[in-house]
């Protein structure tokens, strides 16, 4: 796998952030030097701690900012993040929510529409499909938001900490459904602060510090390094 | 990619409006009430209480403050449309320049409520259309070209100097006194201060309404251009701002 050429790939990426208003204030480096590759049909786990970055890199994967300095080159990939609840709207019903939603994602009209059906079974919301959403319970809001959201198919997933949403049966129901597409040899990108879920689900992972790479390598070695560092700070 | 964009601006401003009908019990007939009461207000300090001597001075009025609320409306709204839209653009890439587009339209299908009932109000008093309504769809463009190019601006901007947003509203409300709403200018300006009278483009607009609309004459057509190819010159440089920092507009601290 990592003999092919990467679909992603990022070399010493920074960015940073200016830390008053808009433009102008000291510049904050949220990342400070990234390097990793993401290659085709690998499910890759990015751990860290809060405000290790993670974030930051997941919209820079995204391509929603750029990189202030490195480079990030993408082969031309679509990539987008798992977003629940994209642009949802309080005052529209499911359906609409789920289209406007879909289109957001940049997926067609068209397309959208033809898997409605599924999207509404799939949420188990029944009637409360054609009804504003903000009648709906929190459970549903979940239900709704990840039905949505799974339908879109990037050629790279960036996922962010949770993979089930919902109560404790749909949790089963979305976690399945994620872990089926993580199988299914789709290119994943898999952000934790839990070494657990990356053990689970991930081939390799990347342990991201202080906007910085730590380690790149197998599960097992990432976060033995990541796990003595924990033990290592929580001592001081 | 174009066409995908386009369908997207198209059923999010029926969202945005589908939405604004719901959050009310009385909906859509708020687009009417809401100009309604704005409207009554000045009628009755500047028609009642001040004689201002302009025949059928309600049509005159109305006329002014409906094609004045259409361009205030988008730029007020227009300059926070990016910050309100920051939690959407750190979840997915949108061209920015998407956001303000959706805000223009969404105001301007408002506008086309209010000024059809102008127009009725208008028919059913005592001016009905005339050949010189042949120009009317121009001044909406010309209008419509004015509103993009200050909307469009004013989004690229606002984002990085949140403050502007106090003196934009103030300037906007000195501007409202100065564009001959409740007044003739050839009445009240004098000679010397009527060039600058007219480089505020919603003094020609509000009397080009007019003249099409109650008087039966043509509209300023050089200034109409004058307006069409600075408002062209505005969008293009807008344009080039919001590009500028498409990938910025995510990073800022809301």
């Amino acid at each position: 796998m990592s003999n092919s050429s990467p679909m992603m790939s990022l070399r010493n990426v920074g960015v940073y952030y200016r830390q008053h208003r808009g433009i102008f204030g000291a510049a904050f480096w949220a990342l400070k030097d990234v390097s990793f590759d993401l290659h085709a049909g690998e499910t890759l786990g990015i751990i860290g701690r809060n405000g290790a970055g993670k974030s930051t890199l997941m919209r820079l994967m995204a391509g929603i900012i750029r990189p202030n300095c490195g480079s990030l080159d993408n082969a031309g990939y679509s990539v987008s993040l798992l977003s629940l609840r994209l642009g949802f709207i309080p005052y529209l019903n499911g359906r609409e929510n789920a289209v406007l939603s879909g289109m957001l994602m940049g997926m067609r009209r068209k397309a959208i529409q033809a898997e409605l059906e599924r999207i509404k079974d799939f949420s188990e919301l029944g009637d409360f499909f054609e009804r504003p959403i903000n009648t709906y319970s929190s459970g549903m809001l979940a239900r709704l938001g990840f039905s949505v959201a799974f339908q879109a198919d990037p050629d790279i997933l960036l996922v962010d900490e949770v993979l089930g949403v919902g109560d404790a049966e749909f949790n089963r129901k979305s976690t399945a459904a994620m872990e089926s597409r993580i199988k299914a040899n789709k290119t994943i990108v898999f952000v934790s602060h839990n070494g657990e879920m990356v053990r689970q689900l991930c081939d390799r992972a990347v342990w991201i510090e202080n906007g910085e790479t730590q380690i790149e390598g197998t599960p097992h070695q990432v976060l033995t390094e990541y796990h003595k560092m924990l033990r290592l700070d929580a001592k001081h | 990619m174009i066409k995908q964009y386009l369908d997207l601006i198209l059923y999010k401003t029926y969202a945005d409006l589908r939405a604004e009908t719901e959050r009310t019990y009385l909906g859509f007939l708020w687009w009417v009430f809401e100009p309604i009461l704005f409207m009554g207000v000045f009628y009755v300090v500047f028609g009642i209480l001040f004689d201002n001597g302009i025949q059928n001075f309600p049509q005159f009025l109305l006329i002014g403050l409906v094609t004045w609320q259409w361009m205030k409306s988008c730029f007020s709204h227009g300059e926070q449309t990016i910050l309100n839209n920051h939690p959407l653009m750190q979840q997915i890439y949108l061209p920015k320049i998407l956001f303000p587009i959706i805000l223009v339209l969404t105001d301007s299908v408002k506008f086309v409520f209010i000024f059809t009932l102008l127009l009725i109000f208008l028919w059913t008093t005592a001016y009905p259309p005339t050949t010189t309504y042949l120009a009317l769809p121009v001044l909406l463009f010309v209008q419509l070209l004015f509103i993009f190019a200050g909307t469009l601006f004013l989004a690229a901007i606002v984002p990085f100097l949140p403050d502007l947003r106090f003196v934009i509203e103030n300037f906007l409300t000195a501007v409202f006194f100065m564009s001959g709403l409740f007044f003739k200018a050839a009445d009240l300006v004098p000679e010397h201060l009527q060039f600058y009278f007219y480089l505020n483009p919603m003094a020609t607009f509000i009397e080009d309404y007019r003249k099409v609309l109650m008087y039966q004459q043509w509209p300023d057509w050089n200034a109409l251009l004058m307006i069409s190819v600075f408002s062209v010159l505005g969008i293009i440089f807008s344009t080039w701002l919001l590009r500028r920092f498409e990938y910025v507009y995510p990073k800022i601290t809301a």
